[in-house]
């Protein structure tokens, strides 16, 4: 069953008098427990479905329904408290807090999500979500002595903690080499079972593509297959 | 808040640099207004050591104290009519010792009250001042302008007037070095004083300010204190906004990720109240440290009654600029951030 659906969504540009139409309306229905992945060449309109959908963006035109629920016509302060509890964000770079350990980067976004945790529940939970990403061991560490694959183990762990419904990576091994990749891939495919989330990526790597339960080919703002 | 004492904790450095120049610009507007304070105790202390009151003066006297003379038969019905009034006057003066050594002192005068001294024709009280300049109970002074001598009788803790020790003489001696009968001012004490049609009346502040030199003297060193309030107030703002400038990228992901603006306030505020409590905490230490060793002669006068409202407008002033810096962290996109990578 689809918990989010892209209903002829559009997404339009002014830069002065001249407007660019990015989104020419686009459809999508996104399912659980699968991995979609949109792909196409540069300006297809791909990584801006996945911040409109994510509500980092508004859509000029059409309807984003989350759980039956037009984002589309929610406040500011609603899509943030859906980004917070609903939603799991993995982007090109790890994006972690320098100053923060493994595990305390899991406690802060526990504390946004504001999970009802008591103390040794947000600890069991950290436990078992670095277990997941194994990186039990460097619960301690800074990003800084972190390797690249590792930080991205740590920005999927962040993602996932509070147990979101829907998990957006915006190109998530665009900076790992392809062992990494592969890894990170492995991972997210992993936990969308386990953890039955709805996970939409966007990706340029086609090798990441089997990893994928299905693919989407944006052009010029379109869906063409 | 545990993001905010993390990141301090990480970046000791730069939150330690800001810490000590708000330690420093708080030390030194502390040792100021304990110099504003203590030369306000040098110059007036005679009159701020009054109770809550009114003062009145002769209404020719166009609001200057020296001018002032109060016409005899008011004064006595004033006094008549309110039993705790009193008369007093002021005159600046000098009383030479039995090695002919002159004092610079303030001579007061005052009729019969338990706010003044009470001194017997040939007698004079003086500021305990005066004892490290020689004198000592038994002395005898003299005046060119008096026919008789003064034997000192006591001493009385900081008592002065424009700068200068206070002497307080019998009214009848007064007159005769002065050559006029009038007083120059009245004052009853209370919170509900009457209204005397006849006099101009002025409350305890105003009458200070109606001291030559006094109001100069103090606004002069207020505006310094004032100014560097400002200027720690600017350096938050300055600081902060540097900070959240490093750190749009940083603030964005955490807005991405779901974290209220106000969050990000909150950890700008408890970073500053942290660093304020701790500069300002060492800084007050510090000043009291100083009113023991300052310089003999140094009129330094700190109290906890300045030192507490004062650093209650550290950390408004610091809050304020603190919000300030803090307006860009609204303006901050995600998606800008996210696009910019790794912080």
């Amino acid at each position: 069953m689809a918990t989010f659906t892209i209903d002829e969504v559009k997404k339009t540009f002014s830069n002065g008098e001249i407007e660019e139409e990015i989104l020419k309306g686009v459809n999508l229905k996104l399912k659980e427990g699968e991995i979609t992945a949109l792909v196409g060449p540069s300006g297809s309109g791909k990584s801006t479905i996945l911040t409109i959908a994510a509500g980092l963006q508004r859509a000029s035109g059409g309807e984003i329904l989350f759980e039956g629920k037009d984002m589309t016509k929610m406040s500011q302060e609603e899509i943030r408290q859906i980004r917070a509890t609903d939603f799991g964000f993995v982007f090109q770079s790890s994006h972690l807090v320098p100053f923060l350990t493994v595990e305390e980067q899991l406690q802060l976004m526990l504390d946004v999500a504001e999970t009802k945790f008591n103390k040794k529940e947000q600890s069991k939970a950290i436990e078992e979500i670095l277990e997941l990403v194994d990186m039990n061991h460097r619960k301690d560490a800074y990003p800084s002595s972190l390797s690249g694959g590792e930080r991205q183990r740590v920005a999927i762990a962040r993602a996932i903690i509070h147990r979101p419904k829907v998990l957006f990576a915006d190109e998530p091994t665009a900076s790992l080499d392809t062992k990494r990749s592969k890894g990170v891939m492995e991972l997210l495919q992993e936990l969308t079972r386990t953890l039955n989330l709805t996970t939409l990526m966007v990706t340029h790597d086609e090798e990441m593509l089997p990893y994928a339960d299905r693919i989407i080919t944006m052009r010029d703002g379109y869906i063409v297959e | 808040m545990k993001i905010a004492w993390k990141e301090m904790k990480k970046s000791k450095a730069k939150f330690l640099i800001l810490g000590s120049i708000i330690f420093l610009v708080s030390l030194l507007t502390f040792i100021i207004s304990g110099l504003a304070n203590g030369l306000s105790q040098d110059n007036a202390a005679l009159i701020k050591d009054l109770p809550t009151g009114e003062f009145y003066l002769n209404k020719d006297a166009n609001q200057t104290y020296n001018l002032s003379k109060i016409d005899e038969g008011m004064q006595k019905q004033i006094l008549i009519d309110y039993p705790n009034a009193t008369a007093f006057s002021v005159q600046m003066g000098f009383v030479n010792d039995a090695e002919d050594k002159q004092h610079s002192i303030a001579f007061v005068t005052s009729t019969e009250s338990q706010l003044f001294p009470t001194v017997k024709e040939g007698e004079i009280i003086l500021d305990s001042s005066l004892k490290e300049e020689g004198l000592e109970v038994g002395d005898v002074l003299t005046n060119n302008q008096f026919s008789g001598e003064f034997v000192v009788t006591g001493f009385v803790d900081q008592q002065k007037y424009s700068h200068a020790p206070v002497a307080f003489i019998n009214m009848t001696n007064y007159q005769e070095i002065y050559r006029v009968m009038e007083m120059q001012a009245i004052f009853i004490p209370g919170k509900e004083t009457p209204t005397l049609s006849a006099l101009d009346s002025f409350s305890n502040k105003e009458f200070l300010n109606a001291i030559p030199s006094y109001s100069a003297e103090q606004m002069s060193l207020n505006m310094i204190v004032w100014f560097l309030v400002i200027i720690s107030g600017m350096l938050f703002a300055i600081f902060f906004y540097m900070m959240n400038v490093q750190k749009i990228g940083l603030y964005g992901i955490l807005k991405a990720i779901g974290m209220k603006t106000m969050s990000l306030f909150k950890m700008i505020w408890y970073q500053m109240m942290i660093i304020t409590l701790i500069s300002l905490a060492l800084s007050i230490a510090l000043s009291q440290v100083f009113s023991f060793v300052a310089p003999e002669g140094m009129p330094f006068h700190l109290t906890m009654e300045t030192v507490l409202p004062l650093s209650a407008v550290f950390i408004i002033v610091g809050f304020i600029g603190a919000t300030i810096s803090g307006f860009q962290i609204k303006k901050i996109e995600p998606l800008q951030a996210i696009q910019q990578g790794e912080m």
